[in-house]
C-alpha cells in the first residue's frame, strides 16, 4: 500500500468530483483511548511496565511518522527515542480536553521531526531531497492497521482538489512551513492558508470520525 | 478588529499541521487561548493530521526499545500542573485526584523517610512497582535501623539544606532536602559521592515539592566519601559539569 504524497512525488493531476463518501463505520476495531488514557495515568505515576505497554502502542505509529518526515531512518531512530521519552518525562501534563493520547503523542513526535527537518544542518540537504529518491520503504504502511489506516487516507485524499492535496501533504509529510509550500506550489500564501483549512475539514468529514 | 481575527482564524489548519515558523506559532497559540471555537477547530484538524500519522505507521527498528526503556528508567519525569496553573488552562474544569493526588503523595513522602513507607504501599498501582518500593523501603529501613546510623545536615550555597542518614555498616546513605531553589525544567539536581579525584553519580532528586524532596537512596558508600549535589542538564551525566552547589563532609 503506497500512498503517492509526499514532497518528491507529484500527484496525478486527476480533478476531484465529490471525492469518495464518509465511512464512519470501519471494519477496523476502534482505537482504545480510554485505555490508553489509563495506561498515561499510570506512567504519570512512574510506573515502568506501563510505558512498555505505551510504547507497543504508539511507538510504530510515531516511527512511520518521523520517518515519512526525515527520509533518514538512522536520525529517523534518534528523534522517535526523543520523543518516546518526551512521552514518559511530560506524561503528567497531557491533558485530554485537548485531543486523544495518540494525538497528543503524534503532535510531539510530528513538532520534534519538523523541528529536526528544519534545523539549519536538515536544511543543507533538503534540496537534494527533494529530487526523487528511490525507496521501496518510504511510504510502506507496513502493519496491518496501518494499511487499513493507508487504505482509506488515500482514498480521501484522492477526493481532495489537487490544490488542497498538495498543500496539505507538503506541509504535513514534507514538515514544510506555509509560505515554504506557497512557492513550492507557486500560488499565493492567502491561498495555501485556506486550502490547508478547507483541504483538512473536508479530508475530516471524509475519514468520518473523531477520535 | 474583526478583520484581524479572522486573518489569524484562518492559520488554523497550517497551525494543526506544525506549517507555522516558531514566531507565528507563538501568535496563533496567544489567539488560541482567548478563541474557544478556534481551539475546537484545531482539535478537528489535528485529529485529522493524526489519521495521516497512522496511515504512515511502521515497525521501529529493533532494539530500540530497549534503549528507550533503559533511558526512560534514568530520566526524572515533570510534575504534574500545578491545580493553579490547571485551572488556568482550562476554566471551569473540576480538579480530580489525578490533580491532587500525586502532588499530595510526594509532599508527604518528602515529609519523612517513615511517612514514604507508608504513602509507597498507599500509591503503588501496579504489584511490579510495589515489589521495587518494598524492595527500596526495606534498604531504607535498614539504613535506619543499622547500629551505626548517623545524621548529617548540609546547606547549599544557593539556599536549602539537606539532610543525609547514613550506615557505613550497610555501605548506604538516605538523602533529603529542603528550600533547594525550583529548577527549569531542562535542569536537574544530580547527588555524588566525592572521594579524592573521582565522583561517582548516586542518583537523580525528584522534583521538589513544597520546597522538598523525596527521599533517594544511594548505595556503595564509604566513609572516605563526601556528598554532592549539582545542577546538570535535563536527564543527569555521568560527571559533574558545574560546581556543587553542596558538599557535605561525613563523620568517620
Amino acid at each position: 500500500m503506497t500512498i503517492p504524497t509526499g514532497p518528491r512525488h507529484r500527484v496525478s493531476r486527476v480533478e476531484a468530483r465529490g471525492g469518495p463518501a464518509p465511512r464512519p463505520d470501519r471494519s477496523a476495531p476502534p482505537r482504545d483511548d480510554t485505555d490508553l488514557e489509563r495506561l498515561l495515568a499510570l506512567v504519570a505515576r512512574g510506573d515502568q511496565d506501563a510505558f512498555e505497554a505505551l510504547y507497543d502502542r504508539l511507538s510504530g505509529p510515531a516511527y512511520g511518522l518521523v520517518r515519512k518526515v526525515l527520509r533518514d531512518p538512522a536520525q529517523s531512530e534518534e528523534v522517535t527515542q526523543e520523543v518516546m521519552l518526551e512521552v514518559w518525562r511530560a506524561a503528567s501534563r497531557f491533558d485530554p480536553a485537548r485531543g486523544s493520547p495518540t494525538t497528543w503523542a503524534l503532535t510531539i513526535a510530528h513538532r520534534r521531526a519538523v523541528d529536526r527537518v528544519r534545523s539549519e544542518t536538515a536544511a543543507a540537504d533538503r534540496e537534494q531531497r527533494s529530487a526523487p529518491v528511490p525507496s521501496a520503504v518510504d511510504d510502506v504502511a507496513e502493519t496491518v492497521e496501518a494499511s487499513m489506516d493507508a487504505e482509506q487516507v488515500r482514498r480521501c485524499l484522492e477526493g481532495l482538489t489537487e490544490l488542497q492535496r498538495e498543500a496539505i501533504t507538503l506541509a504535513y509529510y514534507g514538515g514544510f512551513t506555509y509560505p515554504q509550500v506557497a512557492t513550492k506550489l507557486e500560488v499565493a500564501l492567502g491561498t495555501v492558508k485556506t486550502r490547508i483549512r478547507d483541504g483538512l475539514t473536508r479530508l475530516g468529514n471524509c475519514l468520518g470520525r473523531s477520535w | 478588529m474583526r478583520l484581524f481575527s479572522r486573518r489569524v482564524h484562518e492559520l488554523s489548519g497550517a497551525y494543526a499541521l506544525d506549517a507555522l515558523d516558531d514566531a507565528e506559532r507563538e501568535r496563533f497559540e496567544r489567539h488560541l487561548r482567548r478563541c474557544p471555537a478556534c481551539a475546537d477547530d484545531v482539535r478537528r484538524m489535528t485529529e485529522t493530521a493524526t489519521a495521516m500519522a497512522m496511515a504512515m505507521a511502521a515497525e521501529p527498528p529493533p532494539g530500540l526499545k530497549e534503549r528507550v526503556l533503559a533511558a526512560a528508567a534514568a530520566t526524572p519525569q515533570l510534575p504534574p500542573l500545578t491545580p493553579a496553573a490547571a485551572a488556568r488552562r482550562r476554566p471551569g474544569r473540576r480538579l480530580t485526584r489525578s490533580d491532587w493526588f500525586p502532588r499530595l503523595a510526594l509532599g508527604l513522602a518528602a515529609a519523612g523517610v517513615a511517612a514514604a513507607v507508608v504513602l509507597a504501599v498507599v500509591t503503588v498501582s501496579t504489584q511490579n512497582r510495589l515489589n521495587t518500593v518494598q524492595a527500596q523501603n526495606q534498604q531504607i529501613a535498614a539504613v535506619l535501623a543499622a547500629p551505626d546510623a548517623q545524621i548529617v545536615t548540609g546547606t547549599s550555597s544557593t539556599g536549602g539544606t539537606a539532610t543525609v542518614v547514613l550506615s557505613y555498616a550497610e555501605q548506604k546513605m538516605i538523602f533529603t532536602s529542603s528550600g533547594l531553589p525550583r529548577l527549569p525544567n531542562a535542569k536537574v539536581y544530580e547527588l555524588w559521592l566525592l572521594s579524592t579525584g573521582s565522583a561517582r553519580p548516586a542518583g537523580l532528586l525528584p522534583q521538589p515539592t513544597d520546597g522538598k524532596t523525596a527521599p533517594v537512596l544511594a548505595a556503595g558508600l564509604t566513609s572516605a566519601d563526601k556528598v554532592g549535589v549539582t545542577v546538570e542538564p535535563g536527564g543527569g551525566t555521568s560527571s559533574p559539569t558545574t560546581t556543587p552547589i553542596l558538599v557535605m563532609t561525613l563523620p568517620d
